[in-house]
């Protein structure tokens, strides 16, 4: 083909509007409905649809389009990305490229054998058109999202000093943003942000100094994505717990930016403010819930408010202005503070930190809630969130050391149920019981007034959020792991869930 | 001495395992294989060491650890997971398993010669209750004595359980039997072992051995778990009556 047929081709494709584009920051800002172009949808982590053609009255109907069998052992922890009608989904070690209308495969990647933590991956995030993929080994791939293939790979965490990473790196302007993992070594845990061109660092927030340093703690990880609100220009991220995890006296002291929701400048990374949901935490229970961004009143005025139920059994709402603490609120029993402090933090009680003969806490270490990502709907102002209650009996004793775990936990009992918070004073507006054991499914709200989610023994739900009713489910095999999306192509509403290494699409039958 | 012991990487596990004099009877390439799985696969839940972590049990404590040979045990665990206990299954070959347990039993090993600097729950860190109280609690606000009996179903408790596992019997029964009565609308009754309850089925096994299965929402459902009664004990316990408890538990042998 000459150099002018090329042209004429290339225009004739661009005008036709067929073109790859990928994401833009424009794109990344007000998700257009045929999208899911980041892990939480959009920047709020409000996981809420306009969508409605799917509502209360119809979603009966539901019925499968299509299921995409990832061919893999490894259950689906990750949520999809959609971007121009290509799903981009992942597994610890693989990425596929799915048709969002058929479920076909495109192309699939698989990273190369490696001695990572396998933990779960909770999916890519895409930049143009790159898609930005970490490996359980604390390595940044970037790849080309027209074919999977390889443009670079850059280390962002030392996994041989036991850094691990799971996360979806979140994409803000051309800022790639990647946490970091890692409990069992005593670590300084951070933020990295890189150059979506090349991997190159631009900037690193430490949320703990290193191993060693006088009056400081280590750990503070960086789990999983954060969220952001782009009028204030403000990156908002939670931290994990200290370490050594169970063993809190040799680490005196409330351990500044453990366990805390942290609001920092993406452009500098320069920490803002900081509120600390467990000061001097000794059961593992990170901050790093989704920091729900949501704008709406409190107390009568309106307020740019974050939400959070975390992982301690407290839901807070934050004024994220000011750092104000607007509420503190157990969303399920705990027995392990003695109430909260002029800040709002609760006050651990130091007869339920860990000891030799062992102390009975809830909830347990897996605590009332945990990566699974929630939902807020704005119209009915809930906050769903899948809650965990559960009793474990902490241990630790001098022979256990001061590295890494120090300790030992163990869990007596389990039980879960979806809850839905009025943000306005904490109190649970209903309660779905979800069965035995952990449910690991998050949350997806629509306008349609329903509410998607699984249950603890492999079921489905479409719930009406308004009272929490089940109105359609399907026994998918497997419990969901993930948490639900939905999007409309074709003008058709379609949401998708997990079960297992299976992704179903599910919609209402064709007109 | 006990941070030293903390500082756990690869190399040091094995030439420890020499040391203490636990003899490499597998070969250490299938050891050294086994733990480089288990580190990918198996350290988060479980720890690097085997010896618990996040939300997975200390494997090197375990019965069922302690009772396999070659895998015959740990084999199925591996490759059926325990989902309802969140442990994912794996697809290993049976060179890989081999390797895993190998692994495994090794740290088993390795942890038993390691008396006293050992980390995790020994049955001597689990003794500072008081037994007159605790036999006092089983009578009186514990409840305990309104289904079970010290000489009865209890006799020889002590003997079957000790230490943790003991702990964790007494505050949740895993495994005790649930039973189930199903109504119809027109007033038939099934009753028998609970095998599968949720929102939308039920199902139970009746005397003659029969499965006997229904839509939820077409029965009246009630449920007798004895499990479930002792999970509502757990808001009411505090460590003491715990720490009592095991002592007068510990008692009946």
């Amino acid at each position: 083909m000459n150099k002018l047929s090329k042209k004429l081709s290339t225009l004739i494709l661009f005008c036709s509007g067929a073109v790859f584009a990928g994401t833009t920051p424009e794109m990344l800002m007000k998700p257009p409905s045929d999208s899911w172009p980041a892990y939480h949808g959009d920047f709020s982590g409000q996981r809420h649809s306009a969508l409605k053609q799917i509502d209360t009255a119809n979603v009966k109907s539901l019925g499968m389009q299509w299921a995409f069998q990832s061919g893999v052992t490894t259950p689906f922890k990750c949520t999809p990305i959609l971007v121009d009608g290509v799903l981009y989904i992942s597994v610890t070690d693989h990425v596929w490229a799915v048709d969002a209308r058929s479920g076909h495969q495109l192309w699939h990647y698989a990273y190369p054998e490696n001695k990572g933590f396998h933990i779960g991956s909770r999916g890519v995030s895409m930049y143009g058109e790159w898609l930005y993929f970490l490996g359980p080994d604390g390595h940044l791939v970037c790849l080309n999202a027209k074919d999977g293939k390889v443009r670079w790979n850059v280390v962002v965490a030392d996994s041989k000093k036991g850094y691990w990473t799971t996360m979806s790196p979140m994409i803000i302007r051309n800022h790639v943003i990647v946490g970091v993992s890692g409990d069992f070594d005593n670590l300084s845990g951070f933020l990295r942000s890189v150059d979506p061109e090349t991997g190159a660092t631009q900037w690193r927030w430490d949320s703990t100094p290193a191993a060693g340093t006088p009056n400081a703690t280590t750990g503070g990880m960086t789990w999983i994505t954060g969220t952001y609100d782009p009028q204030l220009n403000q990156l908002y991220w939670g931290t994990g717990n200290p370490t050594p995890v169970l063993t809190g006296s040799a680490r005196p002291g409330n351990n500044e930016n453990t366990c805390s929701i942290v609001s920092l400048n993406p452009d500098t990374g320069k920490m803002n403010c900081a509120f600390q949901a467990s000061p001097h935490d000794t059961h593992d229970w990170d901050a790093v819930e989704v920091p729900v961004l949501a704008d709406a009143d409190f107390g009568g005025r309106p307020r740019k408010m974050l939400l959070q139920a975390s992982r301690n059994g407290y839901f807070f709402v934050i004024d994220r202005v000011t750092g104000q603490n607007l509420l503190s609120k157990p969303f399920g029993p705990v027995n392990w503070s003695k109430g909260v402090d002029d800040k709002g933090r609760p006050i651990p009680d130091p007869k339920k930190e860990p000891a030799t003969d062992g102390r009975l806490v809830t909830p347990n270490e897996g605590g009332m809630t945990n990566y699974r990502s929630p939902s807020f709907d704005p119209k009915t102002g809930l906050f769903l969130v899948d809650t965990k209650f559960g009793y474990g009996i902490y241990f630790a004793k001098p022979g256990d050391g001061t590295f890494g775990w120090a300790g030992a936990d163990y869990d007596v009992y389990n039980h879960s149920a979806l809850q839905a918070i009025d943000y306005k004073t904490g109190n649970i507006k209903w309660s779905h019981d979800l069965g035995p054991n952990a449910a690991q499914a998050g949350v997806l709200t629509t306008d349609g007034g329903l509410t998607f989610t699984g249950d603890s023994q492999g079921n489905t739900l479409a719930l009406r959020t308004s009272d929490g009713a089940t109105l359609w489910h399907a026994g998918a095999g497997s419990i969901m792991q993930n948490s639900p999306i939905t999007y409309e192509l074709d003008g058709r509403q379609y949401v998708l869930t997990t079960s297992g290494s299976v992704m179903f699409a599910w919609a209402l039958p064709e007109k | 001495m006990a941070f030293v012991l903390q500082i756990f990487s690869w190399k040091v596990a094995l030439i420890g395992a020499a040391l203490a004099g636990a003899a490499l009877a597998q070969n250490p390439a299938q050891i050294e294989s086994g733990q480089g799985q288990f580190v990918a696969q198996c350290a988060f839940c479980h720890g690097r060491d085997a010896a618990g972590g996040e939300d997975g049990p200390d494997l090197t404590r375990s019965e069922l650890v302690i009772q396999d040979k070659a895998g015959d045990k740990i084999g199925p665990v591996v490759r059926n997971g325990r989902t309802e206990h969140g442990m994912p299954r794996f697809n290993v070959s049976d060179q890989d398993l081999a390797a895993l347990v190998a692994f495994i039993h090794n740290q088993e090993k390795m942890m038993k010669s390691q008396n006293g600097q050992r980390r995790g729950v020994d049955v001597s860190d689990v003794q500072t209750g008081n037994l007159e109280k605790g036999r006092a609690y089983f009578n009186g606000a514990g409840t305990c004595s309104t289904c079970h009996s010290a000489t009865g179903d209890l006799k020889g408790l002590a003997t079957r359980l000790q230490g943790l596992r003991l702990i964790q019997r007494f505050l949740y029964p895993r495994g005790a039997k649930a039973t189930m009565t199903l109504t119809t609308a027109k007033g038939e009754t099934f009753t028998g072992d609970l095998i599968y309850r949720d929102e939308f089925n039920v199902a139970l096994r009746d005397a003659s051995g029969k499965y006997v299965a229904f839509p939820a929402k077409s029965v009246k459902v009630t449920v007798n778990d004895p499990a479930e009664v002792h999970a509502g004990l757990l808001a009411k316990y505090t460590d003491d009556d715990i720490h009592n408890m095991m002592a007068y538990l510990q008692s009946l042998k």
